[in-house]
């Protein structure tokens, strides 16, 4: 890894001086989206953190085009831009919506559903903060079992949507996990969503020092426990044909995978999990990975 | 530049990509910590006798830069195809990997360089040697201390020359170390080397015989005495002179004895001239027998050595002390006494004591004594000498008075070879300090060595320690001259470049870079990372990152 990280790109477009908490899980990887994409993009973001820490007008921290829209509308902005670039005969720039997981899955998901089934051609990223982050975390659709937000200060009861199956079942070409702990299989994931006609789902964790309760230092690390514990699992699904990617593919024999506890115990919102509470968590995890596992085997979801 | 629209038709249609500076501003004034980039120093370097910037050679290796490599250890070893056989490697002992998998193979490492760097080094303008300065300097004795010396003496411009009793140079290189751990053509080829230089050598001159040392110190501006510890000490007990010296022994064979002095031969003494002695007799076709006072756990030798040598089926007798030897019949009968181990001593070792009672006697065709060496001070002038009839030298800057200098084992005693090539490097630069007319002063101590704590072991991945080939010890024990331990590949050396976890020493692998969450780490043309402090918040991730651990969080001051 370390050797093709000294290949990429030194320039900038997210530039200094935007106004995301330190440590923030979200800014790394549009960072690293831009090392995937360069800058000749149109990026389309709703109400969401990236809205906010590019600065109050008239300044931006974004040194490439975005298109800020409402909340419910990445889905179907994106495809206006798609349309508009196709009357005007742009064909090599691609068009980015990028939302964060409150506007995928719960305000946005009607638009995003729509887009995919017309089969719009557009890259469509969720970074994926488990809560409502900009407006001071409160649950989404995204949050995990057992995880404190202001609206859930017990705990969330219920569990987190399986989104990238959710459009799995939209029969799209591309569907990733990703995480910014790993950036190299981050970045080759993009370039190859950008190398595919078709609606691309792209889902990444964005671990969220201020909602989650750890340490600033400590994101990459998070991230890099969420997938070495299973919580978090780097996978493909390209013309519904499934693949885990590394190191996600060598943790499909249990042993391998750490213990969630290990994940849970680092952040606060999980602090009032009961021994209960991690082991169901663990056996969901475990359940999930059976699927994983035949999924890996049968190749076809 | 940054526009300032200043009235309201000044406002911009979309807003500007410029770094934010409305209310938010430089960002990195919300820091309570902030980021620093600060080499440590890790413990191989911090263990190594002669302090070699081992994690800096290992970074141009893998950027495949071997003479770079090679040079930065010609700064502080000018002789590492010699160290990467001969040396214990201390360097290894407290290596970070160690506790991650294997440690790593230092030794591989500077014995491919010592190797690559030695066909280089006859090259013209391999060495840069500064503008002549027209000091001369008297090196006596030609061992590990007095070549260091000369060496970096010789760098600096001076005019070195090395007087030598022997035919040839290397003192211990040439005469101790036995050619299986050592072949002769290395020192031939260092020795060429040096002479390459401009280094006069005056070989066969024994000082205190012919020319006086009075003479040495008159005619040139600085002496340095390197002449090492080839004096064996006595055991003190009767019939001592039935016995041979394992120095003398280990001498002979390398001037080109090949006949053993007997088949049953006793070695005694539990150091490394001993294990050199009895595993040179072996490959001889004797069948040696070492007696040590203590047990295998007290023994001075290095322990590699140790375990080779039972390899080779050298009959150990601990606990095992002579009293007394005779002569009959043609055969040495030495008495022996049993010991056991009370309290430690001085060196922290148990102390032997003797099992009245115990006496027994062994039979053997001839016996070697190697119980420690003492250096021969007889010819150096008293007033250079302590009661003891040692050398009054600083142990650390090597001065011993007027512009007399010492180095090397005459110093310290019996100690390994890199010990006495970083002795002659230090003493080079008292020297050179002297010289100028300075005063004497020590190099500074290094800092405490990296701990793994700091190391973010999650960039590395499992990987095997590279094997070095040793031939088997039935096929070694035949030979005294085949080397016994083969070196690696360039292949093998890279793998190894690659798992070293660099401690303290950047890599340039710019995952700092990478998952700054501000854009506020630039890496440089050198592929050093620099930070922003204008905007850096402060969150730490690089330095919790850090694959070598090179980034420290400070705390901002008020």
């Amino acid at each position: 890894m370390m050797e093709s990280i000294k290949e990429l790109s030194k320039e900038e477009y997210l530039l200094k001086g935007h106004i995301a908490c330190a440590g923030c899980g979200l800014t790394i990887s549009l960072r690293l989206l831009f090392k995937a994409l360069g800058n000749k993009l149109v990026m389309v973001v709703p109400a969401c953190c990236t809205s906010v820490i590019p600065g109050p007008y008239p300044y931006t921290s974004f040194a490439v085009p975005v298109q800020n829209i409402i909340f419910e509308a990445t889905g179907a902005t994106a495809s206006g831009v798609v349309a508009a670039f196709r009357q005007r005969g742009i064909k090599d720039v691609p068009v980015v919506g990028w939302a964060g997981d409150g506007g995928t899955f719960d305000i946005g998901i009607q638009a995003l559903s729509g887009a995919a089934e017309r089969e719009t051609n557009f890259i469509y990223i969720c970074y994926d903060n488990e809560a409502y982050g900009n407006t001071g975390i409160q649950r989404s659709g995204a949050t995990p079992y057992g995880a404190w937000t202001t609206t859930t200060p017990t705990g969330k009861k219920e569990r987190k949507k399986d989104m990238p199956f959710i459009m799995a079942a939209h029969r799209i070409p591309y569907i990733a996990t990703a995480c910014p702990s790993y950036p190299m299989d981050f970045i080759n994931k993009i370039r190859k969503a950008k190398e595919i006609k078709g609606t691309k789902f792209i889902h990444i964790l964005a671990p969220c020092p201020t909602g989650w309760r750890y340490d600033t230092s400590k994101t990459v690390e998070i991230g890099r426990l969420a997938v070495q514990t299973g919580m978090w699992a780097l996978f493909e699904i390209e013309y519904g044909k499934f693949k885990l990617n590394s190191p996600s593919d060598r943790l499909i024999d249990k042993a391998k995978r750490k213990p969630v506890k290990e994940y849970l115990s680092l952040q606060g919102r999980f602090r009032k999990l009961t021994e209960d509470d991690i082991e169901k968590i663990q056996r969901w995890v475990d359940e999930d990975w059976e699927r994983y596992r035949k999924l890996a085997l049968n190749q076809y979801v | 530049m940054v526009v300032v629209p200043k009235t309201r038709k000044e406002m911009p249609v979309t807003a500007l990509s410029v770094p934010t500076i409305g209310s938010a501003g430089k960002t990195g004034f919300w820091r309570d910590f902030k980021p620093v980039w600060v080499e440590l120093v890790s413990p191989c370097t911090y263990d190594c006798p002669a302090n070699n910037s081992i994690p800096k050679i290992f970074e141009k290796v893998r950027n495949g830069k071997l003479d770079e490599a090679a040079k930065i250890f010609l700064e502080t070893n000018p002789f590492p195809s010699i160290t990467g056989r001969v040396c214990p490697h201390l360097c290894e002992r407290h290596c970070n990997r160690g506790e991650y998998d294997e440690i790593i193979s230092i030794r591989s490492i500077e014995r491919f360089l010592g190797d690559y760097v030695l066909k280089k080094k006859g090259e013209r303008g391999f060495h840069e040697i500064s503008a002549e300065t027209g000091k001369k300097i008297a090196i006596i004795g030609s061992g590990p201390a007095g070549l260091s010396a000369a060496y970096y003496l010789r760098k600096i411009g001076h005019n070195v020359t090395i007087f030598e009793s022997e035919k040839k140079l290397g003192g211990v290189l040439a005469y101790g170390i036995p050619p299986y751990r050592l072949p002769k053509q290395i020192v031939e080829k260092e020795v060429a080397a040096l002479a390459k230089m401009g280094i006069k050598i005056k070989t066969g001159t024994a000082i205190g015989k012919g020319v006086t040392f009075e003479v040495i110190q008159k005619e040139f501006d600085v002496a340095l005495l390197a002449i090492g510890a080839w004096k064996e000490r006595d055991i003190g007990i009767p019939g001592e002179e039935f016995m041979m010296s394992g120095l003398e022994f280990l001498k002979e064979v390398n001037k080109g004895l090949r006949e053993p002095p007997g088949m049953a031969v006793a070695v005694i003494g539990g150091g490394n001239v001993g294990i050199d002695v009895a595993r040179t007799l072996k490959r001889l076709g004797a069948e040696p027998t070492i007696l040590y006072r203590r047990t295998e756990k007290e023994m001075p030798a290095i322990d590699e050595e140790i375990q080779k040598a039972k390899e080779d089926g050298i009959e150990f007798r601990f606990l095992t002390q002579p009293v007394e030897a005779s002569k009959r019949n043609g055969k040495i009968v030495l008495k022996c006494i049993k010991m056991r181990l009370g309290e430690p001593d001085a060196t922290g070792r148990r102390r032997p004591i003797p099992i009245e009672g115990s006496e027994f006697t062994l039979e053997f065709d001839a016996v070697i004594k190697a119980v420690g060496e003492r250096p021969d001070t007889t010819w150096i002038p008293r007033k250079f000498l302590n009661e003891k009839g040692w050398i009054k030298a600083d142990p650390a800057t090597g001065f011993v008075g007027e512009n007399v200098f010492a180095a090397g084992d005459l110093v310290s005693g019996p100690a390994t070879v890199v010990e006495a090539i970083s002795a002659g490097r230090k003493t080079a630069r008292s020297i050179n300090q002297y010289l100028r007319g300075e005063e004497i002063k020590l190099e500074a101590p290094l800092e405490k060595p990296v701990k793994i704590e700091k190391i973010n072991i999650e960039y590395y991945e499992p990987k095997e320690r590279v094997k070095t080939f040793e031939l088997p010890p039935e096929e070694r024990t035949k030979s005294l001259d085949k080397e016994e331990t083969l070196g690696v590949s360039l292949e093998e050396v890279e793998s190894e470049a690659d798992r070293c976890f660099s401690c303290g020493y950047c890599r340039s692998c710019r995952i700092c870079w990478i998952f700054c969450p501000d854009s506020s780490i630039e890496i440089k043309d050198d592929s050093k990372p620099e930070f922003d402090y204008d905007y850096c918040k402060g969150c730490g991730i690089c330095s919790n990152e850090c694959p070598c651990g090179v980034i420290t969080m400070q705390r901002e001051e008020e």
